[in-house]
């Protein structure tokens, strides 16, 4: 059984097609990146599965069940975790809070074991030094990982990481690597928007690519980014570029 | 407090300071403020009794705003229909006092039919639609003949009661109320539905994301913030005791709360409680200049809007990192795993 199955996936802004027929599974455990130039619609496509945002048409399943009507909180306790791109922080509550009510009300834990769960998750991503931080205080780096614990602590199934790379330093994103390989190597599905391409490879073992809301390649990682599509879509090189980052 | 049991890695503390001296300051508090109408004058007691009602109402729209994102402007309507309750029981041979737990109840059961309705509108139009209700629930209640119409009804059952002994239990009354409101939010906000209001407060997005049911939980405080108005429309109906429409439905509570949470801080325990004092004190000093404690304490809401959104709590509290009130979880002690 996949895990997750997008079947003709569609949803406009306005005159703005941010996803047209969209369909492709992922299996249990899978690490598969997305990539595709800004606009292409793919924080939309997380919106839609993660369900902060309702597609127009088309069915999305999570463990065969279709959660088209169901709410984000639903999803989440159901297995779905995800990170935003713009870090959003709790800011008045501690680090170790923010990991605790996604620890409480994602996994549905109590007591003494959703303090457990929550600081496994700040421990996993590196964030257990800050616990008792106002997370208002954090700069970028640490938001980000803030995003991960949370979504973390929610134990998910399937995480959905939104260019949780992006805007850091080369050793940073190592850092991220590591942990985002230890996470694949539990079992925990990933999917992965990044625009630091090597970030991807090195995790990576299928990768998807968007334009304009169309998925233009879906494969083995070398044959996706050596595409007529892919590199049309990137103007020639680009994308090459990104990934000497 | 003890640390939690700590079976597992971590043991966590709910305040990052030793609670001894705040519970044994908040025992003090409590038995000057119940003993006051014995030590103090009546004017004061009386004073403290309308702050009682101010903290109530503040408190309430303060979990509302503050934590759950609705400004209402509407919460009149249950002030209203709060002190209508108690006079309608009052009317049918029930002791006053006794009704204000079931005037709690009958608001709290009220408003749930009507978050069906109001959950369908956002921002502004929340907003307008809280007031159009309190208006509306005025305009009904008004019709009633029974109640009094437009013109009004006096509470009856107070007159078994000596003059001061019905001024004392009064003031035990609204003081008990008031009590029971702010302790009753403090453990709310210690619980699991703390956490979960303080994820609301920050972000929602967030929040949703994480797990969080927020339409229940917003019903939740929607339900509750009714019931604790609906408290203190009771025992404003027993003090005044003349109930009206125009007097218990007024928009001004709700300015008024509104006003004090701001100033005093939304999304923190302690800050409608001090926007009730700061309130109180102006009035109360400036009250042969007319309508100026008004005009000052109108400025003053602006400034710390424009200065210091958090409000004068939480300048305080970042000035000087402690709370009268923890509802916080610290992390203790890590024993690492081998
Ligand atoms: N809530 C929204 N309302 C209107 N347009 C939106 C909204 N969210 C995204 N868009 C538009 O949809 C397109 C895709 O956005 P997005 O999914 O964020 O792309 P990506 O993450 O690939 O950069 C963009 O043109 C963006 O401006
Ligand atoms: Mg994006």
């Amino acid at each position: 059984m996949p895990l997750l199955q997008l079947e003709g996936v569609s949803k406009k802004f306005g005159q703005v097609v941010v996803a047209e027929e969209i369909t492709f599974q992922l299996d249990q455990g899978a690490a598969v990146g997305i990539v595709g130039p800004n606009g292409a619609g793919k924080t939309s496509l997380f919106g839609m599965i993660s369900g902060d945002i309702r597609q127009d048409s088309g069915r999305i399943l999570f463990e065969d069940q279709s959660v088209g009507s169901m709410t984000a909180a639903v999803r989440c306790r159901m297995g779905m975790g995800r990170t935003y791109q713009v870090p959003h922080p709790f800011e008045r509550m501690t680090v170790f809070e923010n990991a605790l009510l996604a620890a409480q009300q994602g996994a549905q834990a109590h007591g003494q074991k959703s303090y457990d769960l929550a600081f496994a998750a700040l421990e996993r991503t590196g964030l257990a030094e800050l616990a008792n931080r106002p997370a208002g205080s954090l700069g970028l780096l640490h938001r980000k990982r803030l995003e991960m614990a949370r979504a973390l602590a929610t134990g998910p199934k399937l995480l959905l990481l939104d260019e949780i790379a992006g805007g850091l330093t080369d050793p940073e994103v190592n850092e991220l690597i590591v942990i985002i390989r230890g996470l694949r190597d539990d079992g925990i599905a990933v999917l992965w928007i990044e625009h630091v391409v090597r970030a991807l490879l090195s995790t990576v073992d299928r990768l998807l690519c968007l334009a304009s809301g169309r998925l233009v390649a879906d494969g083995p990682p070398s044959e996706v980014l050596a595409s007529e599509e892919v590199r049309k879509v990137y103007l020639g090189g680009k994308i090459i570029n990104e990934a000497a980052i | 407090m003890t640390p939690v049991d700590s079976h597992g890695l971590i043991s966590i503390r709910r305040s990052t300071h030793s609670p001894v001296i705040t519970m044994v300051g908040a025992a003090v508090l409590v038995g000057l403020l119940s003993a006051a109408p014995w030590i103090v004058s009546q004017s004061l007691a009386s004073i403290l009794m309308n702050f009682f009602i101010l903290v109530i109402m503040a408190t309430m729209w303060n979990l509302l705003a503050g934590y759950a994102g609705m400004v209402s402007i509407g919460q009149q309507a249950f002030v209203g229909l709060g002190a209508y309750a108690t006079l309608y029981l009052a009317i049918k041979g029930m002791n006053p006092f006794v009704t204000i737990p079931l005037a709690a109840a009958a608001c709290g059961i009220i408003a749930l039919p009507i978050t069906y309705l109001l959950f369908r509108l956002r921002g502004g139009y929340f907003s307008i639609a809280t007031w159009v209700i309190a208006d509306t629930a005025m305009l009904i209640i008004g019709t009633i003949a029974l109640l009094g119409g437009g013109t009004g009804h006096l509470v009856p059952g107070l007159s078994n009661l000596s003059p001061t002994a019905l001024t004392d239990a009064e003031y035990l009354a609204t003081w008990i109320v008031a009590l029971l409101v702010v302790a009753g939010t403090y453990f709310l906000l210690r619980s699991r539905v703390g956490l979960v209001l303080a994820s609301l407060r920050d972000n929602e997005v967030a929040a949703r994301s994480a797990g969080v049911r927020v339409t229940s939980a917003r019903r939740m405080v929607f339900v509750i913030a009714a019931a604790g108005c609906g408290a203190a429309g009771a025992v404003l109906a027993i003090s005044q005791p003349f109930v009206q429409p125009g007097n218990e439905f007024n928009l001004q509570w709700s300015a008024e709360m509104l006003f004090v949470s701001m100033i005093g801080g939304l999304g923190t325990i302690e800050g409608p409680i001090l926007g009730s004092i700061v309130f109180f004190v102006l009035q109360q000093s400036l009250q042969q200049q007319g309508a100026w404690y008004l005009i000052i304490f109108g400025a003053l809401a602006m400034a710390v809007a424009i200065w210091q959104p958090r409000g004068l709590w939480g300048a305080f509290r970042d000035r000087f990192h402690m709370e009268l009130m923890p509802v916080g979880h610290w992390v203790r002690e890590t024993k690492r795993p081998k």
